[in-house]
């Protein structure tokens, strides 16, 4: 009876896993999902473009075209043959500018989540594992049970930060400390944390009390090993979700602050700046914004399609 | 000051010197109307404003807006004409000088009225109101609070300083002799107390109305003014309306006044175009300038005027961390500044600045001041002298209000030339303001100074002398120059118009050879007219005389 099973009835008896493994199945649902090849392409096209704009750049990004770069009447000139993009307001190359816009936008986007992530499964994997302990100590004849309630701490101060207005409290630090490359990446991983934290947090909560776990830790295994190998793989997936989703986020929020006059200092090249530097010219030289925002919707749409694309892939329901 | 609302505040006031003779306007730059003709009588003029109404109480409101709108209300003893020449309103006449320089005295006019908010008249105005005007400015219960730029300008009265600390309730040199006669006593002479009357500062108000609530009067203002506040609706309009019991027979022209607030500049320039708005409010969005100026529609609408201001760069000349205090290397930034270039980044929309004293002031105003050419040659040989050849780096603050970081950053490429690095900050106004006015907490940065009376002494004594090179004054450069403080105590007080002008340009000479500024441009405003506009200028103090304006088809 066995002996001439096709493989396909057996993957229907067996279940998927049986053949073909989890990753496997991750990257067939990839691969037959468009949106994972747009964002993918248009992620690299993105690292690409900001790693050689220096090549790219017809212009340092910085340098004033004082004569040719502007009209008599000071108004930045529209594309040339020199200035492909036309300049800006003080005659600046408009598309060295915007490669170097990239730069500034990944730095930031990527380093900023890069953070943001370490730091928000750190603290909601830690909290979620370890949960509320107490600490028995000894104080003379009494012996005393002092509650130590990691998960609580950890988790109220992550709703304390959540409760913040992002965006203002982005704003007090910056004008506090002053603007530089390096604060707002920190500013931007200090308020983005937390959403990540508190998806570790549930979902490490989950894992901890499946079978498995309890199987690892009869037969013996230790605590960091039940926690790296047997859990932390388990909420892999969804960490390179979200990651990947909250660069579009970050981005957008460096554009945000920038716009605001609080991101990145002036003359570093910044989308969010050459939109705010140019709102009064929409009637009259709308490509000076519709540059940066078709820079920063780009961006932010390739992040978007290749989370999304791999939560797809990634979320077992969906292998079918 | 600073326009567009924004507050600009000032240092304290340095009183010195000797006596008088004030503004010799002859040299007064002002715009052509930009219609001419006989002005029609009636009809509503409207205006707008990106900002709400700061104020309307005048011993409080010090900005630009809120002055255009406190001049339709209230009448001062004397007050600049559109060439910003001291005239009586409601003094007779010009007081006679005195011969210590301390002693004022003013005929009052008689038959001028209060006017309530239903246009009917409240009373004739007497001596007591004046002396009560003038005190209560002073009043330390004042609320929210007493304007510190006010008390120093009226602190020189005697007995003000009483006042102001809570001592008296009224100076014993500000008296009324008689029902039409006020007398002021000064403790030093000086002639700037008729440039400060006239400020609307020097506003007379009705003693039983105007109390010690600032907010309770500006809501219902009372004064002698050719309009009445009719009705004020936070955030969306002001209506005045015109005082029929207008002591000037014949005027005013129109029969009411609309000042839209919360509308952007972009807002107001298109509806100056659809014919639903009268006047632009605030300058021009400079994505828009080019093209609204270059418009042959508009050729005969557009009316600008060089404003009595300066925007300048200073540097900390007693600096301990970098070596802008020496003098050598603040004079080769000022040969490094490429000013045409600056200039044509703003559209051109204003005057190069040699020196600091601009074009519009009535006096003072030197056209052979041209220290410092744009010479990179020159300021690096200076640098070099300086024992900087390979240059240093700085931090340059600025506000972060258009265009102000851009020119920072055209400034930063100039700089760079000569090797200073410069960093930039931007601040937002409020914070940028206390930076500056901490000492040395910026080595350099861009500012404006707007005048408070058109006299060279306002753009000497608040930001330029000793006194105000403290923490909280207007002197961010921390400029201090004995000789020059002596200079200016002797100029201030100076009677003969001509000598005093050449005294203030020795002056300002002196204090270009010591560089503490790299003076920039000096600002025109631009405002653009519905075709139905008459009799239309802009004022050098106030911007907007919008009380002596018509329209046509009234």
């Amino acid at each position: 009876m066995v002996a001439n099973v096709p493989l396909s009835a057996m993957r229907r008896e067996l279940g998927d896993e049986a053949v073909v493994s989890g990753r496997s199945r991750a990257w067939i649902a990839l691969r037959g999902n468009p949106a994972f090849w747009i964002g993918a392409g248009g992620v690299v096209v993105l690292i690409l473009l900001a790693l050689l704009a220096p090549i790219l750049a017809p212009h340092a990004p910085d340098l004033q075209f004082r004569d040719n770069g502007l009209t008599a009447a000071g108004d930045p000139v529209g594309p040339s043959a020199e200035f492909p993009f036309g300049t800006d307001r003080l005659g600046r190359d408009y598309l060295s500018r915007l490669l170097f816009g990239a730069q500034t936008s990944l730095t930031v986007g990527i380093g900023a989540n890069a953070i943001a992530t370490l730091v928000g499964v750190l603290v909601g994997a830690t909290a979620a594992y370890v949960g509320n302990r107490s600490v028995s100590r000894r104080l003379g004849r009494w012996a005393v049970r002092l509650p130590f309630p990691v998960s609580s701490l950890l988790m109220r101060a992550t709703d304390v930060m959540l409760s913040f207005p992002a965006l203002l409290l982005a704003i007090a630090l910056v004008a506090v400390i002053g603007p530089s490359l390096l604060l707002v990446l920190i500013v931007i991983a200090s308020v983005m944390w937390t959403g990540t934290a508190r998806i570790v947090y549930g979902r490490v909560l989950v894992v901890k009390e499946l079978d498995f776990v309890e199987a690892a830790r009869a037969l013996g295994a230790s605590g960091s090993r039940i926690f790296f190998g047997h859990i932390l793989p388990h909420v892999l997936s969804l960490i390179i979700v979200y990651a990947t989703l909250g660069i579009a986020g970050t981005v957008l929020f460096e554009a945000t602050l920038s716009y605001l006059g609080v991101g990145v200092p002036p003359p570093a090249p910044s989308w969010g700046t050459m939109i705010a530097d140019h709102v009064g010219y929409y009637a009259t030289d709308p490509r000076l914004l519709m540059l940066p925002g078709l820079a920063i919707m780009g961006t932010i749409l390739a992040f978007s399609l290749l989370g999304d694309a791999l939560r797809d892939a990634l979320d077992p329901h969906n292998w079918r | 000051m600073k326009p567009n609302g924004i507050v600009r505040r000032l240092g304290p006031l340095v009183t010195a010197a000797v006596l008088v003779a004030s503004c010799s306007s002859s040299q007064a730059t002002s715009s052509p109307a930009a219609s001419g003709g006989t002005p029609s009588h009636g009809g509503t003029l409207s205006t707008a404003y990106q900002g709400d109404i700061q104020s309307l109480d005048p011993a409080i409101a010090y900005d630009t807006e809120s002055w255009a709108m406190e001049e339709l209300l209230f009448s001062t003893l004397v007050t600049f004409d559109r060439n910003a020449k001291l005239v009586p309103e409601l003094a007779e006449s010009m007081p006679t000088l005195p011969a210590d320089g301390k002693t004022y005295t003013f005929t009052l006019r008689k038959g001028v009225n209060f006017v309530k908010s239903d246009g009917s008249v409240l009373r004739e105005m007497t001596a007591d109101d004046v002396v009560y005007s003038l005190n209560r400015v002073l009043d330390p219960n004042l609320t929210p609070n007493p304007s510190p730029v006010a008390t120093s300008f009226f602190g020189n009265i005697v007995g003000a300083a009483d006042v102001i600390a809570g001592k008296v309730t009224a100076a014993s040199g500000i008296k009324a002799l008689d029902p039409n006669t006020v007398e002021i006593d000064l403790v030093q002479p000086d002639s700037t107390l008729l440039d400060v009357l006239a400020d609307p500062f020097g506003s007379i108000v009705p003693k039983e109305y105007a109390k010690e609530d600032s907010a309770a009067f500006s809501a219902a203002p009372i004064g002698t003014g050719p309009f009445y506040l009719k009705s004020y609706t936070k955030g969306q309009e002001a209506v005045f309306v015109r005082n029929p019991q207008y002591w000037q027979a014949g005027l005013p022209y129109l029969d009411e006044i609309d000042v839209h607030v919360g509308v952007d500049a972009n807002s107001q320039l298109q509806q100056v175009e659809a014919g639903t708005l009268d006047i632009t409010g605030d300058p021009f969005p400079s994505g828009s300038f080019t093209s609204v100026v270059n418009d042959p529609r508009y050729k005969d609408r557009i009316v600008h005027q060089t404003l009595v201001s300066v925007l300048y760069i200073w540097m900390d000349t007693q600096s301990q961390d970098t070596p802008l205090k020496d003098a050598k290397v603040r004079q080769a930034v000022n040969y490094a500044i490429n000013k045409d270039n600056i200039l044509k980044i703003v559209h051109n929309e204003g005057v190069i600045a040699n020196c600091i004293f601009p074009p519009s002031m009535p006096a003072g105003y030197d056209p052979n001041c041209k220290p410092y050419t744009y010479d990179v040659a020159k300021a690096k040989q200076l640098m070099a002298d300086a024992g900087y050849p390979n240059g240093f780096s700085t931090t340059f603050y600025t506000d972060t209000a258009d265009p102000d970081p851009q020119i920072a950053q055209a400034i930063q490429q100039d700089l760079a030339a000569i090797n200073i690095k410069v960093n930039i900050v931007t601040q937002e106004w409020a914070t940028f303001l206390t930076t500056a006015e901490t000492p040395h907490a910026a080595p350099m940065g861009y500012v404006s100074w707007y005048q408070d009376y058109p006299d060279p002494s306002d753009f000497v004594d608040p930001i330029l002398s000793c006194a105000t090179a403290v923490k909280g004054g207007s002197n961010f450069a921390l400029y201090c120059n004995k000789d020059v403080d002596a200079k200016a105590a002797a100029a201030r007080g100076e009677q003969d118009p001509a000598k005093r002008t050449a005294e203030y340009q020795a002056i300002e000479s002196q204090i270009m050879a010591d560089a503490p500024w790299v003076p920039i441009w000096h600002q025109d405003w631009y405002t653009l007219l519905s075709p139905r506009v008459q009799t239309f200028y802009l004022h050098p103090v106030w911007y907007y005389d919008l009380g002596n304006y018509s329209v046509s088809g009234g």
